[in-house]
């Protein structure tokens, strides 16, 4: 029986295949996003320069568009460099708000004197470490005892955002703001700790953010630890046999990992928040980072400029309610944009060619000959 | 504790837990046939939008279940394709339908010039026995005292178990969940069996979600299910994939729900955010304990849960 297409894995994508992927999600998803809003009685064309406009129209609003995307690149990287090695962290989310809360907490406990280098270093290493820690919860079952690393960090995300709403609005903590009677809210961490903005609200959180995209880059591809760690990525057993101590590499990704994801959370506080508070934390930017993880195809280099677009999408959401149109169109296109890239990995690891006549008879040759 | 209260706290906590019931058992018969689908919390948010809208339009109950069923069945298929089809990774998938099927619901919720946000539903699940047998002290409202939903999930429970525990064809989906390659050795149609059951797990989401939005809270808001589907997902685990076991777990955490509100009846006084860590903590606590390395066969988890299948031949 013919087939009329022959669908075989490939070695190595062409590089322009790997471009046109991402590329190819994003419009497709703003075909269909533009489809859904036809038929909800909208003007796409309108909907989607209204959108440009917000995200890039202004220098105001470009500088909104890369506070968004400060900790998209975080949650990114920390994506990535987990997926890479097959570590299934989703709990960007969890790490996120952990790391957060611990930054937080060194930014309240912090006296006001301490001089601002010191301050803001404090606060931002304590959110990575507490990323980490909280990565640890499920890296540390997953590595020693075999726990799946999905159902547990997928459950952590729930566990922390809990946790945090319970120090805020549940119990008189010191995260929770005494002065804040009325709704409680979080505490203002020391004014020395906060880094500095240097145009319209863009602090400096956002080259702290590239740095570490770059960090990632330069450790995976130009050191031997990267080299080892590229090698568990692509076969635990090929790793094995060359000497690679697979459980602790992937102990070290996955907390790494959670660092990154932690870190974002620490340069929310830091920056533009000033506070851990429950409200402002409770965005989906952890999975939005898997988003960008996906989209840039796991490379830390990609996913700053992919960060951005998705920046420009959280960005443009509110500025779509001025023209009656559902910010929620932003949740749409990022869904939909995520799941044509996530299939379009298909036709990265697969060859689809139609079935070659002359081909088929000189493979039947040699076995006629054998027999 | 004072009977009535406790009496409050059981209904309203199998009220609860109905939505979980739905989604838990749909979750399972996906996972059994191997596909680990994190989308469910899309599936269920879309199907309460669907089934707030039809309800709405129509005036009928049920038909707003049946448009719940089929968008929730209709937003699996994306899953079912990306994962049995493309097999790529299961994990991005899930996260993505999440993604998706939340911003649909939102905006549909808000689109158009007279939107269903804050809008009450034109019609609403009610208790269907007449008062004459919920009278019966305790057992009359704990068997009589429920709405036609109610009745639906335990029916879907009995046959959900009944199904997979004693049939054939519930025995082919328990095979290609453990080794779809023996599976289809034996004949088996692996890509037919996992997109039935990704759908199936799609539609009972679905209608977990209308629960929600036609039963609970009658009325559409922006998320009316709060965590549901997410629980759902935890839910599986404690369940150990097994319907009867879901049901009660469902009802558990159902109540747990509700006791933030019976403390505050009795004046006990534990803060709200930590009973809604509870179904998460004690998922996690069970997947290490009960799950870790060798022990997993214990609880029952499908053995090619999550991984692709490719077929030997080409």
């Amino acid at each position: 029986m013919s087939r009329r297409f022959i669908v075989e894995p490939r070695g190595l994508a062409p590089w322009w295949l790997k471009l046109l992927i991402p590329i190819g999600s994003v419009i497709a998803a703003m075909i269909l996003g533009g489809v859904f809003l036809v038929i909800t009685g909208n003007d796409w064309i309108e909907v989607y320069q209204k959108m440009a406009d917000a995200a890039f129209g202004s220098g105001r609003g470009f500088a909104e568009t890369l506070v968004s995307a400060t900790p998209l690149i975080l949650t990114g990287v920390a994506a990535a460099i987990a997926f890479k090695m097959l570590v299934w962290n989703i709990g960007g989310e969890g790490q996120l708000i952990f790391g957060a809360v611990v930054a937080a907490g060194v930014g309240i406990w912090l006296a006001d004197s301490t001089p601002q280098v010191i301050a803001i270093v404090a606060v931002v290493i304590a959110g990575a470490i507490g990323g980490a820690f909280w990565a640890s919860l499920a890296a540390v079952p997953k590595v020693y005892l075999g726990t799946n690393e999905i159902i547990t960090t997928l459950m952590l995300n729930f566990i922390a955002l809990n946790f945090m709403q319970y120090l805020v609005l549940g119990s008189s903590s010191p995260w929770r703001d005494p002065e804040a009677t009325q709704f409680p809210q979080g505490r203002p961490i020391v004014e020395s700790g906060r880094i500095p903005e240097f145009f319209h609200r863009l602090d400096w959180g956002l080259f702290i953010a590239i740095g570490v995209a770059v960090i990632a880059w330069f450790v995976i591809s130009k050191t031997r630890s990267g080299f080892e760690y590229r090698i568990v990525g692509d076969s635990f057993d090929a790793a094995r046999y060359a000497g690679i101590k697979v459980p602790k590499k992937v102990l070290g990704t996955f907390l790494a990992s959670g660092a990154a994801a932690g870190l974002a959370g620490s340069i929310l506080v830091a920056g533009i928040l000033g506070k851990m508070d429950p409200r402002s934390l409770d965005l989906g930017l952890g999975f939005t980072g898997i988003i960008v993880a996906a989209l840039a195809r796991l490379n830390p280099i990609a996913i700053i400029p992919v960060a951005i677009l998705m920046g420009a999408l959280n960005n443009a959401g509110p500025a779509l309610q001025s023209i009656g149109v559902p910010s929620a169109t932003v949740k749409i296109l990022q869904g939909a944009i995520l799941i044509f890239a996530v299939a379009g990995e298909f036709l990265i690891s697969n060859r689809i060619h139609r079935p070659d006549p002359i081909a088929g008879e000189a493979k039947a040759e040699p076995e006629a000959q054998a027999a | 504790m004072n009977e009535s209260v406790l009496m409050l706290t059981l209904m309203a906590g199998i009220g609860l837990g109905t939505p979980l019931v739905f989604g838990t058992v749909g979750e399972i018969l996906t996972e059994r046939s191997g596909i680990l689908n994190l989308g469910v919390q899309g599936m269920m948010l879309f199907g309460a939008v669907m089934g707030f809208w039809a309800t709405f339009v129509s005036g009928s109950l049920w038909l707003g279940v049946l448009a719940a069923l089929l968008g929730g069945a209709g937003m699996s298929l994306i899953h079912a394709f990306n994962s049995v089809t493309l097999r790529v990774s299961q994990i991005v998938s899930g996260l993505a339908l999440t993604i998706f099927g939340t911003g649909v619901a939102v905006y549909i919720g808000k689109a158009g010039s007279d939107p269903l946000i804050g809008q009450p539903s034109k019609a609403v699940f009610e208790p269907i026995f007449p008062e004459a047998l919920t009278d019966v002290p305790i057992v009359g409202p704990l068997i009589f005292g429920h709405d036609a939903l109610i009745y639906l999930s335990w029916a879907i429970v009995a046959a959900a178990s009944y199904y997979l525990f004693h049939t054939r064809p519930g025995l082919t989906v328990r095979a290609v969940g453990e080794d779809p390659a023996s599976a289809e050795a034996a004949g088996i149609n692996v890509s037919k069996v996992r997109y039935i059951h990704v759908m199936l797990g799609g539609a009972l989401a679905g209608i977990g979600g209308a629960y929600f939005s036609l039963a609970l809270v009658p009325s559409w808001q922006d998320n009316p299910i709060g965590q549901a589907g997410w629980i759902a997902i935890a839910l599986v685990i404690l369940a150990s994939w097994r319907p009867w076991r879901a049901l009660w777990v469902a009802y558990l955490f159902g109540i747990a729900g509700r006791l933030n509100f019976t403390f505050q009846t009795l004046e006990i006084n534990v803060p709200a955010t930590l009973l809604d860590m509870l179904p998460f903590l004690l998922a996690i606590i069970a997947m290490i304990v009960l799950t870790s390395g060798k022990r997993a066969k214990f609880l029952g988890a499908p053995a090619a849960l999550g991984i692709p299948y490719y077929r030997e031949e080409r």
